[in-house]
């Protein structure tokens, strides 16, 4: 009573003020209090809408909308989208600038085409991996003409016709991603950059695009960033081109290109001094002289990524020593790479942020001792399957880059405790992977725990001496723990289990052959933590029916399940299919007790929103082809394993 | 040497010296031919394109010393100072030139006077002499011809330079063999004089026989299979004026069916050699070898003027009195440029029914190809190829590619059309808001189940699973397809409330 008297007194603009220091924690205010409801309903920007069902009342309450996610709503239709907008006014059409309807695959050129007419104000349209979209939905898309983003990530049917609608029909686009859409060719890339003469960025990764398109795409002036990772028809001529065009261009990413040289590179390079980032992983086996002498003019480069290419000391000398500002830098399965060599790198580099050193395994503790000491911003570090790092390395780490927020060390058997603790200086820890560290154990992981508050990924797959009590240390200490990887932590049983229900965020569970967890500790698991969208509980043999019927009746917002291996019977498998109304994917190999007809059932039961199943080949033929076929025209895919 | 003195005093004494033969000019004429209006001609036609017929042309010309003619080997080949003064043409010039042609016309009326009294002539005079007689006035107007052509081309200057840069100075010199060819060694042959004023020819020939018919020069070099595109390949040709002579047929001449037409009889025929056969029928002296053979064959050998072609439709680019004149090359191609221009579009696609055409093989070229342009735009124009269809949209501003309605292409196996399809068929599109579909079975029992969840084993029996046989699930395949998974249901019944703790609001991040 006294705190509705309270806020009673405030005005709607300090309403506003204090909704925008609560954060994401916003969700108890406006359950208990009407004034927040009305004052986060009219001032609330994006929506991310997580079960469909209550779309239409979210969608009445936050009619100002500028952003509209309907990303985890696979089971929008056509007919859904025509229902939204009849009913009512549909005022939130009006102001909506960003429409996401990644992976909403359900929803056809029909539907796409009212939703995009009746939303005036489009700028942005996220249509990525909607693999069933061709040129209709594409021509739906086009209707957008104040369009500027456009995401068709594997959009898999669009050929360069759906392209050249887009072109003719959104000419302001400054961000178009083409990622995937296989069927685009030189042809429609051509008409792309002779329409759209304002974009900024450009992905066309993977096409199968030749030298020519990028012909075309050197006349387009006000290119930022363009990125054609896997591009293999493209080479060294395509770059030539870019050398004399795209005068802003900052970013390039030609990793993946098979057919890209170093002299390739060189023209790129000498015709772009002021380049930002440069990313050529994996397709270049060294870097020739020339281009490194080339590489000194850059001295604008941020970002340099060359991933899999043998290197030098001096090849890392020449980059520490002349790109001054580099903040990232690639080196991952760089063959060539010596402590000496990195140590002459970072002296000069010491503004590096991020730097991944993944599998170069002759790097030992000088070097990262002198990364520790060189490069106090230090933010992500990788070093998975760097054997020779042991914890006097960590130590320094723990010392100097206390901004540190993600280390990988995975397969790193130096790591043990003592490491752990002195890591555990690193309070802003976010991001840990200790996969396959045999060598630490609870002790350790307490460290963390204790020291460690915003850390939300941890991964201690293979982990085998950490226990129930390290889980203990671990929910009490990392609160917001969002996703954790337990599997093969065969020490733990159901009290872990317990304490993990303790995680009010986690979305992420792996827990992949733990043999001692039952339906007991599962069920714990499945009551409380309510976020809970992808579960993998493979080879967890000791969980009956019991815990997967809770399965099936708490965790209404899984997403994803890995079954393979479990005793869930005919029963419970067909009430858990068809109760999760989120589920999407799930792996069913090897389910002992479950009969072909069972698992038909179970799949007639979901096959309205499943998107993609895993199951055994020896049922291929045994399962109806009524339902596979259903199954198939509603978007899913079956992968027989 | 003053060259407009030695034109004149040229042209005087061949102009008298008609009716007398003069060893010394005939000689004079036919031992120089390649040089002898070779810097004149060629000075001009640098400077002019030709675009429209000489003599009709009241067009400005330029001074005194661009007609002048040298007629001697050393004169310098790149006199610049003539050149140079084309640029600048002024009136007082053109006169004189105007009044130069009008001089020349008349004399060519004279001879051409003399030769049709000539003719008229019963063959009295011994054989050599008449033959002497023809070759020098054939001379003599060969030269006044020429003559002529090069003092009316150089009236024009219309575009200037636009044919130093593209004619290669070798093709000019081809024309001129084409003109001074008549000079050869037997200058009576082949000669034909040109009646401008009425653009008809006189086949003015040694063999009096044959009939002096316009037609049959029309028709010469009729052929049915000529390459249809003839028309358009003459485009960039840009011959100089005066270097063809013009033809114009009337537009009867152009569609009448049959272009041969037998003298005896009157039967038509589409081809020469058809006619030939024909006439052997009317007599022996039809069936010598001479007769039967190509008639054009005999005088093959022989030097002749460039033909070109006028339409008949005024006001036509191809019309010779039209300012950028582009005349024809062939028959054929005046036949198929007047079809498909000025006539009525008659022959109607039997596939598309829409395409129309005038002239039958374009017709014929089309079905070929009818139905295989696939590639549409939105402006209704279809392309046989991808990228032709693509360079008309980056052309136009608006144009968007089409997409056909039954476009299965690439996405046969993608759910758009097929999956509304089956969607449908399953039923699982549920349209009944109103109430909840009666085999929602599991949800409504989820419900009542709240009460003993931490039995679930109870819930179980209470649901009956366990009295049904797995193996005749075959009997109920609909249920699960029409159970709450219904596409629109969740929108009405948007309130299971699960027992674990979500609401409605929890349902947003």
């Amino acid at each position: 009573m006294l705190s509705e008297s309270v806020l009673c007194l405030l005005t709607e603009d300090l309403f506003i003020r204090v909704l925008e220091k609560l954060g994401p924690d916003r969700k108890p205010w406006r359950l208990v209090c009407k004034e927040f409801l009305r004052v986060e309903s009219a001032t609330r920007k994006s929506i991310r809408i997580l079960r469909i069902e209550f779309l239409v009342g979210l969608l009445k309450k936050f009619c100002n909308i500028e952003t509209l996610d309907l990303s985890l709503c696979p089971r929008i239709e056509d007919g859904v989208v025509s229902v939204l907008l009849s009913q009512g006014s549909a005022s939130w059409t009006r102001g909506l600038r960003r429409l996401v309807l990644s992976r909403a695959t359900g929803l056809g050129h029909v539907g796409l085409e009212i939703l995009i007419r009746a939303c005036p104000m489009l700028e942005a349209v996220d249509v990525s991996h909607c693999w069933g979209y061709g040129d209709r939905e594409a021509a739906a898309l086009s209707c957008a003409a104040r369009l500027r983003e456009l995401n068709m990530d594997k959009c898999l049917g669009v050929t360069d016709i759906g392209l050249a609608k887009i072109a003719v029909g959104c000419g302001k686009l400054e961000k178009l991603s083409l990622k995937w859409c296989l069927e685009i060719s030189d042809l429609g890339i051509d008409l792309l950059c002779k329409k759209c003469l304002d974009l900024k960025f450009l992905d066309v990764s993977y096409l199968k695009v030749t030298s020519e398109s990028l012909r075309s795409i050197a006349s387009l002036s006000r290119l930022e960033v363009f990125v054609m990772v896997g591009c293999s028809l493209v080479d060294d001529v395509g770059l030539r081109f870019l050398e004399k065009g795209c005068p802003l261009l900052k970013a390039i990413d030609v990793s993946r290109c098979d057919c890209v040289s170093s002299s390739g590179l060189i023209s790129l390079i000498s015709g772009h001094g002021d380049l930002e980032q440069l990313d050529a992983g994996n397709c270049l086996s060294e870097l020739s002289a020339p281009l490194v002498k080339c590489l000194e003019n850059l001295k604008q480069l941020r970002i340099i990524r060359i991933d899999g290419v043998r290197v030098s000391d001096f090849i890392l000398q020449t980059i520490g020593t002349n790109c001054k500002s580099l903040v990232e830098l690639g080196l991952s399965k760089c063959i060539g790479v010596t402590n000496k060599g990195i140590m002459q790198l970072v002296s000069g580099c010491c503004n590096l942020k991020i730097l991944d050193l993944t599998c170069c395994r002759f790097i030992s503790d000088a070097a990262i001792t002198t990364i520790a000491d060189s490069c106090p911003d230090l933010v992500c570090l990788k070093l998975e399957s760097c054997d020779m790092v042991t914890e006097n390395c960590i130590y320094q780490l723990g010392l100097n880059c206390l901004l540190l927020e993600e280390l990988d060390l995975t397969d790193c058997s130096g790591v043990d405790d003592i490491a752990l603790r002195y890591l555990s200086r690193c309070s802003k820890l976010v991001r840990l992977k200790l996969g396959l560290c045999t060598n630490i154990s609870d002790i350790g992981l307490a460290h963390i725990a204790c020291n460690c508050p915003n850390m939300t990924e941890l991964d201690l797959y293979r982990c085998v001496r950490i226990g129930d009590d390290g889980l203990a240390a671990l929910t009490s200490g990392c609160k917001r723990l969002r996703k954790l990887n337990l599997s093969y932590c065969n020490r733990i049983t159901d009290r872990g289990m317990e304490y993990i229900s303790h995680l009010d965020e986690l979305s992420d569970l792996e827990l992949r052959g733990l043999s001692n967890i039952t339906s007991i500790g599962i069920r714990a698991v499945a009551i409380s933590c309510q976020r809970l969208a992808d579960l993998d509980l493979k080879h967890c043999e000791k969980i009956d029916d019991s815990g997967f019927w809770t399965l099936a009746f708490y965790s209404q917002n899984l997403r994803q399940i890995n079954m393979s291996y479990c005793a869930v019977s005919d029963m419970v498998l067909c009430f858990l299919m068809g109760n999760l109304k989120r589920l999407q994917d799930s792996k069913l190999v090897f389910l002992s007790k479950v009969t072909v007809t069972g698992l038909e059932v179970a799949l007639r039961a979901c096959c309205g929103r499943i998107k993609k199943v895993k199951l055994q080949r020896s049922l291929r033929f045994l399962l109806s082809s009524e339902m596979l076929e259903t199954l198939h025209a509603r978007g899913c895919k079956i992968r027989w394993d | 040497m003053d060259p407009k003195g030695g034109l004149c005093a040229n042209n005087c004494r061949r102009s008298s010296s008609l009716t007398a033969p003069g060893n010394g000019l005939q000689t004079n004429l036919s031992s120089d031919p390649p040089s002898f209006y070779g810097i004149g001609i060629e000075s001009h036609f640098n400077e002019f394109d030709p675009p429209s017929p000489p003599i009709q042309s009241v067009l400005p010309g330029q001074s005194d010393t661009d007609i002048e003619i040298p007629d001697q080997e050393n004169c310098p080949l790149s006199d610049s100072s003539n050149t140079s003064k084309l640029q600048d043409w002024n009136p007082s010039a053109m006169l004189n030139n105007l009044s130069f042609l009008e001089e020349k016309i008349h004399q060519l009326r004279d001879l051409v006077h003399l030769i049709v009294n000539k003719k008229c002539q019963p063959i009295g005079q011994p054989h050599e002499l008449v033959t002497q007689e023809q070759q020098l006035i054939t001379a003599d107007l060969t030269s006044i011809i020429v003559q002529l052509i090069s003092t009316a081309g150089s009236l024009l200057p219309s575009v200037r330079h636009t044919l130093t840069n593209t004619n290669p100075l070798v093709s000019q010199i081809d024309q001129l063999h084409g003109i001074n060819l008549p000079f050869g060694p037997e200058p009576s042959s082949g000669i034909r004089p040109q009646n401008n004023s009425a653009n008809k020819l006189f086949d003015k020939s040694t063999q009096n026989d044959l009939p002096n018919t316009c037609e049959m020069e029309q028709n010469y070099n009729m052929e049915e299979h000529e390459p249809k595109d003839e028309e358009d390949v003459d485009e960039g040709e840009n011959l100089p004026p005066g270097s063809y002579e013009i033809l114009q047929l009337e537009k009867e001449e152009i569609l009448a069916p049959h272009t041969h037409f037998c003298t005896i009889c009157g039967k038509g025929f589409k081809r020469d050699a058809n006619l030939r056969m024909h006439m052997r029928g009317h007599g022996d002296e039809y069936k010598t070898p001479a007769a039967l053979a190509k008639p054009h064959k005999e005088t093959g050998s022989e030097p002749k003027l460039i033909k070109r072609y006028s339409c008949p439709y005024s006001g036509c680019k191809r019309n010779k009195d039209h300012k950028k004149f582009q005349p024809l090359k062939t028959i054929l191609c005046v036949k198929n440029h007047y079809k498909r221009t000025h006539c009525d579009k008659s022959y109607t696609c039997s596939r598309c029914n829409t395409k129309k055409f005038s002239v039958m093989a374009d017709l014929k070229t089309h079905e070929k190809h009818c139905g295989k342009d696939k590639w549409l735009c939105s402006c209704g124009t279809t392309f046989s190829r991808k990228d032709k269809l693509f360079g008309h949209i980056a052309l136009f501003q608006g144009h968007t590619p089409a997409i056909p309605l039954d476009d299965t292409k690439g996405v046969t196996e993608l759910p758009d059309p097929q999956n509304r399809e089956i969607s449908n068929k399953v039923g699982s599109v549920n349209f009944c808001f109103g109430s909840k579909p009666s085999s929602e079975n599991l949800v409504p029992n989820m419900m009542d189940m709240k009460g003993n969840i931490d039995d679930p084993m109870n819930y179980f029996s209470s649901l009956n699973f366990e009295g049904c046989n797995f193996g005749a699930f075959n009997e109920f395949p609909q249920t699960p397809f029409e159970d709450a998974e219904g596409s629109f249901s969740f929108l009405m019944s948007g309130s299971f409330k699960f027992g674990g703790g979500e609401s409605s609001s929890g349902n947003l991040q």
